[in-house]
């Protein structure tokens, strides 16, 4: 347990020194949430309301799905991965410091964008923090599932961008946080509903701003949740898989 | 003789109809340093990659320090370390973190003065990216120590390096030697494999052509020793062969002949100086090297 609690702090601490990753995690999302603040809330006010929940949304799936499987192909492209196994470093413990450093970041980008909305955009504080924070959680475990699964089931990093940016595009555009749902035809309704960015928006919106939703509050988190499992599950089935077949 | 501390005995292992390793044989003692020597495609990284469990094998049988390395890999990675030809770490972990890493999943503490060792105490707080490419080689090297293993697996250590950091890296497996550490060291050059190993074999289509001290190996090949004499008053005639010697070629006033027996050949021309109150001017010997008798078995294969 110390040794994985030693690879995740230097895990950490190398994601900081890296700054494709700051863009991606860090500068992409609050230059995005700056944007959409001071521009887009004042077209669309019903935006400002739920702004934090919106904008940790975009974070996630910026972070976790664009940000995150590049790093993990890359491991493996340039021998780190074996570097890692034959030094002992069981290639398990490389999928979960990876997934529980990219989470991190996640909450902490959160953090800071649950922390300046009402700052700087006046925009509502959510009903139950508790339960914001909840979601929250949730959501960002179920994006780093997918970002490993991206990771850990691509050949090669052009691979891995051309399906995060399949899995990207249609989380955003199409799961109501940069449209309201009823704005979007029924076929693109129905294509948000694939990706788990549309039921933690659900999941926000009823749990802790008690707004009225399509979908319930608490099954759309039960979904988010269940998509994150599954990803994971199927990632590191992937990455064992991975190590057995001699393809690192 | 020492303990045998890795044994192969007919390793075949196959990548879907191309076979890598067709019957391989291989004893190592403790505390020897083994070259496994071959051209490309021989099938030395795969022979070292399915002892070090990273590769499972087709058939054959292997053991090292006392492990099956596929069945029992987690105990075999506390007593092997290993530096792969083409491995790498992550571009902004730094030295320090390296090893610190490293010690931490090998249960273990880093031996004294390792970092010291290899001159890796100004490179402490340096990314590894930063690094050149000699000091990649040491950290490697010193990655692969920090847990006190039995065997060492160099695959290639020093490819690519300059003089200096090749005679650097020599000096360390040298010092690895010494504290008893056996090392199997892949190589395609022939000047290290004879300056650091204390047996070789030559891998040949995944086969273990042959086995022995470079002295031995190079001793069994076809190659002829080479003299080349320059007499004070150049009384010996060119073209004319001695016993056992075949006169080859006179060129800047040295006379060149190719022998089998030195002694031999050595005793006659002195001789035949004598006789014509001649005296050696210069006399040079050059005996066949491993690199000879390498091409040789290639050529042959």
């Amino acid at each position: 347990m110390n040794a994985f609690f030693r690879y995740l702090m230097i895990q950490f601490k190398m994601d900081l020194r890296d700054r494709g990753f700051l863009l991606s995690f860090y500068m992409m999302p609050l230059i995005f949430f700056a944007v959409m603040g001071a521009v887009f809330s004042s077209i669309n006010p019903q935006m400002k309301t739920t702004l934090a929940a919106t904008m940790t949304i975009f974070a996630a799936t910026m972070g976790a799905v664009m940000g995150s499987p590049t790093p993990l192909v890359h491991l493996r492209e340039s021998g780190t991965l074996r570097a890692f196994r034959v030094n002992g470093i069981p290639t398990s413990a490389v999928l979960s410091v990876h997934s529980v450093s990219t989470f991190l970041h996640l909450f902490l980008v959160s953090c800071v964008i649950y922390v300046l909305s009402p700052v700087l955009f006046h925009s509502q504080v959510p009903q139950s923090p508790p339960l914001y924070f909840a979601a929250a959680a949730v959501f960002l475990a179920a994006s780093v599932g997918a970002g490993m699964l991206i990771g850990s089931c691509s050949r090669g990093q052009s691979q891995a961008t051309v399906i995060s940016m399949l899995v990207f595009m249609p989380s955003i555009l199409f799961s109501g946080i940069m449209f309201p749902s009823s704005m979007l035809p029924e076929p693109f309704l129905w294509l948000g509903r694939i990706f788990p960015a549309t039921y933690a928006l659900q999941s926000f919106y009823g749990l802790a701003y008690r707004m009225q939703t399509d979908l319930d509050g608490l099954l759309s988190l039960a979904a988010v949740l269940g998509f994150g499992i599954l990803t994971f599950l199927l990632a590191a089935w992937r990455f064992r898989q991975i190590g057995e077949t001699e393809q690192i | 003789m020492s303990e045998s501390i890795v044994s192969i005995q007919n390793l075949v292992k196959r990548y879907s109809a191309f076979t890598a390793v067709n019957g391989a044989d291989l004893e190592v003692r403790r505390g020897e340093v083994f070259g496994l020597l071959g051209p490309n495609g021989a099938g030395k990284t795969t022979t070292l990659e399915c002892l070090e469990g990273m590769r499972r094998a087709d058939a054959g049988h292997i053991r090292i320090a006392g492990c099956d390395p596929f069945r029992e890999a987690s105990v075999l990675r506390k007593k092997l370390g290993v530096q792969l030809q083409s491995s790498s770490l992550p571009e902004y972990i730094l030295v320090g973190e390296a090893l610190e890493l490293t010690e931490a999943w090998s249960s273990g503490s880093a031996p004294e003065g390792l970092i010291e060792e290899f001159g890796l105490q100004d490179l402490m707080k340096k990314q590894y990216r930063q690094l050149s490419t000699g000091q990649k080689r040491r950290l490697n090297l010193a990655l692969a120590l920090v847990k006190n293993p039995e065997v060492v697996v160099l695959d290639e250590p020093t490819a690519g390096l300059d003089v200096q950091s090749r005679a650097l890296l020599h000096d360390k497996i040298r010092k690895i030697r010494a504290q008893g550490v056996t090392v199997l060291l892949a190589t395609h050059d022939m000047a290290e494999a004879e300056d650091l190993c204390d047996r070789i074999a030559i891998l040949l289509n995944g086969k273990i052509a042959v086995c022995g001290t470079p002295e031995e190996v190079t001793a069994a090949g076809n190659q002829e020793t080479r003299i080349r004499l320059r007499t004070a008053r150049g009384s010996l005639l060119p073209g004319s062969d001695l016993s056992g010697a075949a006169f080859v070629r006179e060129k800047d006033g040295y006379l060149e002949w190719k022998c089998r027996d030195l002694v031999l050949t050595i005793t006659e021309l002195f001789r035949q100086i004598s006789d014509r109150e001649d005296s050696v001017d210069d006399l040079r010997v050059e005996r066949p090297s491993l690199e000879e008798r390498f091409l040789e078995l290639v050529k042959g294969a």
